[in-house]
């Protein structure tokens, strides 16, 4: 009879784990959806918002890029977290989630600047901080909420389910966006279908806020709750006194900075590169990257179980520096594999096809120019040449006016294409080691009474702004090898540096300080 | 291994003081060769957000350690 209670139990208890682990990882899913889809649509973004000729626009637009990223994260986890170790995680992470939904859903509806002027931009502006600020404190709250329902010993595992939601939010958001962009056409798509995306989120958030509004409060804060031990004031607690304040410094240059160059680079670098460096074509680029993504994300579970067994340091750890070797060698490979000039043309295969159109008092010259070579890979250069028709005119205009447009595109062989899928693939792998096992490192380096705040700080400083900040100082490093203007860099590959350095101080502060006990620790 | 800890505390704090003045001389430098708004924005947030941020913490973290605030959190 024993065993039999015992056994219905523990069968209420894994139904009740599902539940908390998916009313969790659905709605912060759903906020990287709608932070990625602004992202992802920022192009499109820019031409309805932020028209370039408008010079109070554009710097807005870089505002939104970049201080929703990094500046406005950090205080979306201070006001969140605070809220969060006042009045409970339930409540905090359904507010952030409505918030996130609200703003994304807005940003759908928002008339273009033909229509209402410099209050357009002024109001996605606006909007896109509020997503920041929300994105800010989702994440500590499921994190929490999840690891304070799990049993000791089973938090990685638990918690992983969390760490595979920013990724499969990326793969959502391209998704949404490639089928309706598929479905309307690319015209009907930049004129009022990058809408839809945006719009759908209040859908999906509807739905989340509906099972999480059906779960019960953390079963850690309502016990502490319930014996009066909650902090009067979590942010003086946590930043002020010592013992935490050291927890915070430790959380952040041992693990979250090196864990978010290591994030970053997997996931966004590796795409720039390919796209930008090895000029591989986009659809094809893209396609190396989900599948990579996809293959990988499960890794995330894997090592957050793992972590349970051996430790969340160890893996950490081993991710970084795996990291920090392998990484120069990768792109290496990535590179030679992609240039042309180590490849063997087929020179019979060669054609190139020039087209000439005036459009009004322009004439516009494209040259369109392909190549195969004997591995299978094949090129495609276009050149568009826009100038005036009229003579007079043209030799008015300045020489940078007239430099034509030049795109290139590499679109591999079938062999490269699954060895380029690997290669990313590998670097995937060192984010999952990183990032899988992180939510249950920083939930049990912290005490439930600040845990909400103390935790979500380092989480968004060493995603945001180290993590965020990889595209900006790597394109910088990347143009700083380039010996004169317009000459290609001496080092494609010396935007890695930052990473390395970055991933290299957190191996050692990881190595040097933290503990590899704290799977062991209770929570309560 | 407490020893080491607390010797790398003087390299953490001293890392977080150097980095402040190296950071805005290459910033006063790049600026002053080519004062487009791509490098005022650049700099501007290398400055403003990143740098306080690597000073404060690197600081804090290499004083607490060679206090020896970190000594207790051992593995073995």
């Amino acid at each position: 009879m024993a065993q039999h209670v015992s056994d219905v139990s523990t069968t209420e208890e894994v139904t009740s784990t599902r539940r908390v682990i998916a009313a969790s990882s659905v709605g912060t899913l759903i906020e990287w959806y709608d932070f990625y889809i602004f992202g992802t649509l920022a192009k499109i973004i820019s031409e309805q918002f932020f028209p370039k000729d408008n010079p109070t626009a554009a710097l807005l637009a870089t505002l939104a890029t970049f201080a929703a990223g990094f500046v406005i994260r950090p205080f979306g986890a201070l006001f969140f977290g605070r809220l969060g170790d006042l009045i409970g995680r339930k409540y905090t992470f359904l507010v952030t989630l409505v918030i996130m939904g609200g703003s994304t859903f807005a940003i759908g509806l928002v008339p273009g600047y033909k229509t209402i002027g410099f209050f357009a931009p002024a109001i996605v502006f606006l909007l896109r901080l509020l997503q920041g600020l929300a994105l800010g404190g989702e994440y500590g709250g499921a994190a929490t909420y999840v690891a304070e329902h799990s049993p000791a010993g089973k938090r990685g595992f638990w918690t992983s389910f969390i760490q595979t939601t920013a990724t499969l939010g990326l793969f959502l958001a391209l998704g949404v966006i490639l089928i309706v962009r598929q479905a309307l056409g690319v015209e009907t798509f930049g004129d009022w279908g990058w809408r839809i995306p945006f719009v759908l989120s209040a859908f999906l958030v509807a739905v989340s806020v509906f099972i999480r509004m059906r779960m019960s409060e953390s079963p850690l804060f309502v016990k502490m709750k319930k014996e009066g031990k909650t902090s009067a004031n979590p942010l003086a607690e946590s930043f002020k006194q010592k013992d935490n304040l050291k927890m915070v410094l430790i959380a952040l240059l041992g693990a979250t900075a090196g864990q978010g160059v290591v994030w970053y680079t997997g996931q966004f670098y590796a795409l720039s590169f390919l796209q930008n460096a090895c000029n591989v074509e986009f659809v094809q680029s893209n396609f190396i990257i989900s599948i990579a993504l996809l293959i990988g994300t499960p890794f995330f579970i894997v090592f957050g179980s793992l972590s349970d067994k051996i430790g969340r340091k160890y893996i950490m750890m081993a991710g970084m520096l795996i990291a920090i070797i392998a990484y120069r060698p990768i792109y290496t490979i990535m590179y030679n594999d992609a240039n042309l000039k180590n490849k063997v043309e087929i020179v019979e295969k060669k054609q190139v096809t020039v087209k000439n159109a005036v459009k009004g008092a322009d004439s516009l010259i494209t040259t369109i120019t392909t190549k195969a070579f004997t591995d299978g890979t094949t090129y495609k250069e276009t050149v568009k040449a826009k100038f005036p028709v009229d003579p007079a005119l043209k030799a008015a205009l300045p020489k940078d006016k007239l430099k034509p447009e030049t795109k290139k595109e590499v679109t591999l062989s079938q062999d490269l294409y699954y060895k380029m899928i690997g290669l990313v693939l590998i670097q995937v792998i060192f984010v999952t080691m990183v990032y899988g096992p992180i939510a249950a490192f920083l939930v049990e380096i912290f005490p439930t009474r600040i845990r909400y705040t103390s935790m979500s700080l380092p989480y968004h400083i060493g995603n945001g702004v180290f993590g965020g900040l990889v595209p900006l100082i790597s394109t910088r490093l990347v143009e700083a090898s380039r010996p004169g203007p317009n000459l290609p860099p001496s080092d494609p590959l010396a935007g890695l540096w930052y990473p390395i350095l970055i991933a290299g101080v957190s191996f050692i502060i990881g190595s040097l300080y933290i503990s590899n006990k704290t799977n062991n620790m209770d929570v309560d | 291994m407490s020893a080491i800890k607390r010797i790398f505390g003087i390299v953490w704090a001293l890392m977080g003081v150097g980095i402040v003045p190296l950071v805005i001389k290459q910033a006063m430098k790049e600026i002053a060769a080519k004062p487009s708004e791509e490098n005022w924005i650049f700099w501007s947030i290398v400055i403003v957000v990143l740098m306080p941020i690597i000073a404060f913490s690197l600081i804090t973290f290499g004083v607490f350690a060679l206090k020896g605030e970190y000594d207790t959190l051992e593995d073995h």
